[in-house]
C-alpha cells in the first residue's frame, strides 16, 4: 500500500468519525432547537385559550392559533389532566403515511367545568431540516473526498517525487554498472537525509565491489605468466631422455592439472570481461550462421558418442553482438547438451525469430535448473567439465538482456529468448 | 637461423630458448624494452617472439620498429591478455601471430616454423622425413611418392607432428591445436586418439613405417628412431 494511500486512508477514517459525531451533535442540538420553539409554540396556544376564556368566559374558536390543531373536549372531571407533553404520531390519509406530531394535552375550566384541549403540531419540517442536513453533511463528505484525493495526487507529484525518483533509480542501479548512483537534489530535509545515506552506501559497496573486481581481474592475468612458466617447465621436462614410467605419470598428472586451471583461468577472465563489458557489439552477427558453423565443428565430438546433432529450424536471425560472444554462446549451449547427453541420444536446435532453443536427450536433472547456471557447479562429478559454460551463457545473456530458460518435458530444452519482455 | 625471444619473465624466457634450441635455432633473449630495442636495431632475426607487457616500454612499440626496420622478420606476440582489442591491434601493425599465455611450446614452436616456412619459401617447400613428403599449404601428402588422402583434421595432426619432430607432444596440446577453444570441457583427448589412429593406419596402409609413439600416456612422438 502506498504511503500516499495509506494516510488518505487514514484521513477518510478520521473524516468519517468526525462527521458522524457531527453529525449525532448537529442532530440532537437541532432537534432540541426545535422541540423548544414546538414546544414555545404550544404554550403559547394554551396560554392564549386559557387567557381567551378568562376574559370572554367563552370557549374560543378552535380553529384559531398557531398551531396545526386544537381540539376540545369535555374533560373527565374526576381525573383531569393538568398539562402533557408529548410526542405522537398520527396516520395522514392524504400522505398514507404517519406524521410525527408534537401534542400539548391541558385541561382549561370555564366557570368550573372542565374542558380538555389537545394541541398538535407537526414535526414535519423538523424531519425535512434532518434529511437535508444529513444530506448536506453526505456532499461536504464527497467532497471532502474529492478534495482529499486531489491533495494526495499534488502532493504526490511534488512532495514526493523526490522520494519516487530516489526509489525508482535504486530499483534500477546494478553494481556490476560503472558509474555510480546519482540521485537527484531535493531540499526537504528527510529525502535529502535518504538520499545521503543510500549514496554513501552505494559508494561504499560499489567501490569496494569494484576494488575486489579489480583484484579478480588482476590475479586471473597475473596467474597467467606463472601458468606459462610452469606449463614450459613441465613440457622441457617431457622432452628428457630417461624418464621413469613413474615420472612420466605424474608429469603426465601435473600437465593435466595445469591445463585444466589455465583453462579454468581462461574461462574466468572471460567471464569477467564480459562483466566488464569489454566486447564491442559489433554489426548484426547472423546467428543462423554461427550455428551452422558450430554445429558443423562439433558435429565430430557428438558423432562418436552416436548422438544425432541437428538444426531442424535455421531462420534468418540477426542479433546486434559481439561475434565471439555469439560464438562462446552457441558453443557453450552444445557443449552442454552433447556433455549432458546419453549415447545414441539427439540434440536438436531450433533458431525462431524471438528465441534459440537446444533439446536434448538425457537424464533429468535433480538439481534446481537455475543452480546450473552458477560457476563451478555441475550435474554431475562424472563429466569431466569445469561447470563454467553455463555460467558464460548466463552472463551472455545478462549483458545484452536476453532471458533464459530451462526445462525439462521428456527432454532437457534451454531456450534463449532474444526479446527479454516477452 | 636466428630467433630473438623478448619476455621479461626470466624462467619462461628460458623455457622458450631451451626448446627452440633444441630445435636447431640460434636463440637470443632480451628481458626488457631497451635491451630488446637495441638487439632488433643491430641484429637481423628469422623471427622474434615478443611479450606486450614489458618493464620500460610496449611490446607493440618493438613490432612497429621491426615492420620498418626489417619487415622480412616474422613476429610472434605472446601476451597474458586474452583482450581482442590486443591481437587485433598486434595483427593490424604486423605481427603475424598471437599466442595467449600459457600456450605449450610445442604450439609455439608449429607457429613459429609455419611463419618462417611462409616468409622464407612462399610455402612451397617440401618437408621430408623417412618415407613422408609433405607441402604444407597445399595438403598434398605422399608416402614413398605414393599420394595418401587425408582430412584436414589429419592433415593438420601430420603437420603439428612434423613442426615438432622428435619431441613430446602432449594429447592436451594437440587437442588445442585442432580445436582451438571450442572443446572446453568436452573429452578432446578421446578424440585426439582417434585422429590419431586413423593417421597412423593410414600412413602405414600407404607403406609408411610407424613413426608415432606413444610416451608412457603423456603424449606421442613422431621419430623415426
Amino acid at each position: 500500500m502506498r504511503i500516499l494511500t495509506k494516510t488518505s486512508l487514514y484521513y477518510a477514517l478520521v473524516s468519517v468519525a468526525v462527521f458522524l459525531v457531527g453529525g449525532i451533535l448537529f442532530y440532537t442540538t437541532m432537534r432540541e432547537e426545535i422541540y423548544d420553539e414546538v414546544d414555545d409554540q404550544l404554550f403559547t396556544d394554551k396560554e392564549n385559550i386559557i387567557n381567551y376564556i378568562r376574559v370572554h368566559d367563552r370557549l374560543p374558536n378552535v380553529t384559531s392559533g398557531i398551531s396545526e390543531a386544537i381540539l376540545v373536549k369535555e374533560a373527565n372531571m374526576a381525573a383531569p389532566i393538568m398539562e402533557q407533553l408529548a410526542d405522537t404520531l398520527i396516520f395522514s390519509t392524504y400522505d398514507e403515511e404517519y406524521i410525527p406530531y408534537r401534542r400539548l394535552t391541558f385541561t382549561a375550566y370555564q366557570g368550573d367545568k372542565p374542558y380538555e384541549y389537545t394541541i398538535l403540531k407537526s414535526l414535519m419540517d423538523f424531519q425535512d431540516l434532518v434529511e437535508s442536513t444529513v444530506l448536506a453533511m453526505l456532499w461536504t463528505f464527497v467532497l471532502l473526498l474529492i478534495g482529499l484525493f486531489f491533495v494526495n495526487y499534488l502532493v504526490s507529484r511534488h512532495t514526493w517525487q523526490n522520494f519516487y525518483s530516489t526509489l525508482y533509480k535504486i530499483k534500477r542501479y546494478r553494481l556490476a554498472q560503472q558509474e555510480p548512483l546519482q540521485l537527484s537534489a531535493t531540499n526537504i530535509k528527510e529525502f535529502k537525509e535518504l538520499n545521503e545515506v543510500i549514496t554513501s552506501m552505494t559508494d561504499k559497496i560499489h567501490s569496494d565491489y569494484i576494488n575486489l573486481k579489480e583484484f579478480t581481474e588482476d590475479a586471473s592475468h597475473e596467474i597467467q605468466t606463472p601458468l606459462a612458466v610452469v606449463k614450459s617447465k613441465i613440457e622441457l621436462f617431457m622432452q628428457s631422455d630417461n624418464l621413469t614410467s613413474e615420472q612420466a605419470g605424474m608429469l603426465s598428472d601435473m600437465y593435466g592439472a595445469i591445463n585444466r586451471l589455465s583453462r579454468l583461468n581462461k574461462s574466468l577472465i572471460l567471464l569477467t570481461r564480459i562483466e566488464n563489458r569489454e566486447f564491442q557489439v559489433q554489426d548484426e552477427v547472423p546467428l543462423q550462421e554461427v550455428i551452422k558453423e558450430q554445429v558443423s565443428i562439433l558435429q565430430e565430438f557428438a558423432a562418436v558418442r552416436n548422438i544425432t546433432l541437428q538444426a531442424l529450424e535455421l531462420e534468418e536471425v540477426y542479433l546486434k553482438m559481439n561475434r565471439g560472444l555469439a560464438e562462446v554462446l552457441v558453443t557453450n549451449l552444445l557443449n552442454n547438451a552433447i556433455k549432458h547427453n546419453h549415447d545414441n541420444g539427439y540434440i536438436r536446435v531450433y533458431l525462431t525469430a524471438d528465441k534459440l532453443c537446444v533439446a536434448n536427450s538425457g537424464a533429468k536433472l535433480e538439481e534446481v535448473p537455475d543452480y546450473l547456471f552458477r560457476r563451478f557447479k555441475r550435474a554431475s562429478a562424472a563429466v569431466e567439465s569445469l561447470g563454467i559454460g553455463l555460467a558464460l551463457v548466463k552472463k551472455i545473456s545478462e549483458v545484452y538482456s536476453f532471458r533464459y530458460e530451462y526445462q525439462f518435458k521428456e527432454e532437457h530444452k534451454l531456450c534463449i529468448h532474444f526479446d527479454s519482455r516477452s | 637461423m636466428k630467433i630473438l625471444i623478448v619476455e621479461d619473465e626470466q624462467a619462461l624466457n628460458s623455457s622458450i630458448v631451451d626448446y627452440l634450441r633444441q630445435e636447431g635455432y640460434t636463440c637470443e633473449s632480451a628481458a626488457e624494452y631497451t635491451a630488446a630495442r637495441y638487439k632488433i636495431i643491430d641484429f637481423d632475426y628469422a623471427c622474434v617472439v615478443v611479450d606486450i607487457t614489458l618493464p620500460g616500454g610496449s611490446g607493440l612499440e618493438l613490432v612497429r620498429l621491426l615492420k620498418e626496420n626489417s619487415p622480412e622478420t616474422g613476429i610472434i606476440i605472446i601476451s597474458a591478455k586474452d583482450a581482442l582489442g590486443d591481437k587485433i591491434n598486434g595483427l593490424e601493425i604486423g605481427a603475424d601471430d598471437y599466442l595467449t599465455k600459457p600456450f605449450h611450446l610445442s604450439e609455439l614452436n608449429a607457429r613459429l616454423k609455419s611463419i618462417i616456412r611462409r616468409r622464407n619459401f612462399s610455402g612451397q617447400k617440401v618437408i621430408s622425413f623417412g618415407d613422408l613428403e609433405v607441402i604444407p599449404d597445399s595438403a598434398d601428402v605422399r608416402v614413398k611418392g605414393k599420394k595418401v588422402v587425408l582430412t584436414k583434421k589429419e592433415h593438420d595432426l601430420l603437420l603439428y607432428f612434423l613442426s615438432n619432430q622428435k619431441r613430446v607432444v602432449t594429447k592436451e596440446s594437440i587437442a588445442e591445436h585442432l580445436w582451438g577453444d571450442h572443446i572446453d570441457g568436452l573429452d578432446s583427448l578421446d578424440f585426439v586418439y582417434t585422429h590419431i589412429k586413423n593417421l597412423r593406419r593410414k600412413l602405414m596402409d600407404a607403406g609408411s613405417t610407424d613413426y608415432i609413439q606413444n610416451v608412457y600416456g603423456l603424449g606421442y612422438k613422431f621419430s623415426d628412431a
